[in-house]
């Protein structure tokens, strides 16, 4: 899609982006989160197409995310906010976009070397401090959807959150997707939704039951986890920039709540249908 | 890890309190996942509201004994375990 201003609802949240000099792209996957309405945006985002210069004298560093093989992005911090320096996924050191958010994370200003707004990694970047606004937060999971409850799955890369989209997909369960999803607080109920991808699917929610952290098993079983232990084990399944306090003390008062109101399982799973009636027999 | 150590690197962490436990995470200027966040159960939680400068191994000691139905080794057990998970905690500190 190319433009120069779209307004996006993800997990009914809205987001407007505007290029005034330049024409902009979003990638498929956006398009079916695109809204043409009045509401209120809850963000800004300015692009400009225009090669990104950062003057680090300016700013201090205070996060880094990189792991061995990838280096993703840097944040630095100044008196007016936050300054993201995004890197190309391919040639890694070469910057891509330099972002900026102001203090209270409502507008953004993305500096871009090609004409890709949202261009991974800004897009989860974007949401992810999108969430940090509101009762939200964003999740490494899958869920499913079966009419009655929503459940969601999380556990570490391989644990089988993808295997167990496919058993309930093939029971008829509705997924709300398969890898990356965002829980909302919405009039003291929470909901799961499910945001743009690098693929194209429908704008998609369901309500927040169960929080199942998976693990391979040689057979199934299932513990429910409670209080300040079931907190801390979902806490290390959302996207995490814990360079600043109160970040950490939002997300655990937020974790606190989920606790409360969806049941939170240790499932050690056997990828097999015959866990469906497992977890619907022992939940 | 001993006490003075953790009292200068207290700020460094983020406590806030769940039922009765504390969930403590460290702050963090790189994407290490948190996986082992720490729970702290009512002991534990005692021992970090009171680490400060002039507590000592056996000024906690005290402290637990007095406020809980412990013996002296299982005190000092305690508040040694309690060391030992701050300093895995440690590691992804700025």
């Amino acid at each position: 899609m190319i433009g120069t201003s779209f307004k996006l609802s993800i997990a009914e949240m809205c987001i407007h982006l505007h290029a005034e000099s330049s024409m902009m792209v979003l990638e498929d996957g956006y398009e079916p989160f695109l809204v043409n309405d009045n509401t209120i945006p809850e963000i800004d985002v300015h692009f400009i197409r225009q090669k990104p210069i950062f003057n680090e004298a300016h700013f201090k560093l205070v996060f880094e995310a990189q792991n061995e093989t990838q280096r993703f992005y840097s944040i630095y911090k100044n008196a007016d906010g936050l300054c993201f320096i995004i890197y190309n996924q391919q040639t890694i050191d070469e910057v891509q976009q330099i972002a900026y958010l102001n203090n209270d994370f409502d507008s953004w200003e993305i500096h871009s070397t090609d004409s890709v707004a949202l261009k991974y990694p800004m897009g989860p970047i974007l949401m992810h401090y999108l969430t940090l606004k509101t009762d939200a937060v964003l999740m490494h999971a899958s869920c499913a959807y079966d009419g009655k409850k929503g459940r969601m799955f999380s556990g570490f890369s391989g644990a089988g959150k993808s295997t167990m989209s496919k058993i309930w997909a093939d029971a008829g369960s509705v997924i709300i997707n398969d890898d990356r999803l965002i829980i909302r607080k919405l009039e003291k109920e929470f909901f799961v939704y499910n945001t743009p991808m690098y693929y194209v699917d429908q704008s998609k929610k369901a309500p927040l039951d169960a929080i199942y952290l998976i693990r391979h098993a040689s057979r199934n079983s299932i513990q429910k986890l409670q209080g300040a232990y079931a907190v801390s084990r979902i806490m290390a399944f959302c996207i995490q920039n814990n360079f600043d306090s109160s970040f950490i003390s939002k997300r655990i008062n937020l974790f606190t709540e989920i606790c409360s109101q969806a049941s939170i399982f240790d499932l050690g799973v056997v990828p097999t249908p015959e866990i469906i009636d497992f977890i619907k027999a022992n939940e | 890890m001993d006490i003075q150590t953790l009292n200068s690197i207290k700020s460094k962490f983020v406590a806030r309190q769940v039922a009765d436990e504390l969930v403590i995470v460290p702050l963090s200027g790189n994407v290490a996942q948190m996986n082992e966040l720490f729970t702290l159960n009512e002991t534990a939680k005692i021992i970090w509201e009171n680490i400060g400068e002039n507590q000592t191994i056996a000024t906690l000691k005290n402290l637990l004994t007095e406020t809980f139905d412990v013996d002296d080794a299982t005190a000092e057990q305690d508040i040694l375990k309690f060391l030992e998970q701050m300093d895995v905690l440690q590691k992804y500190l700025n």
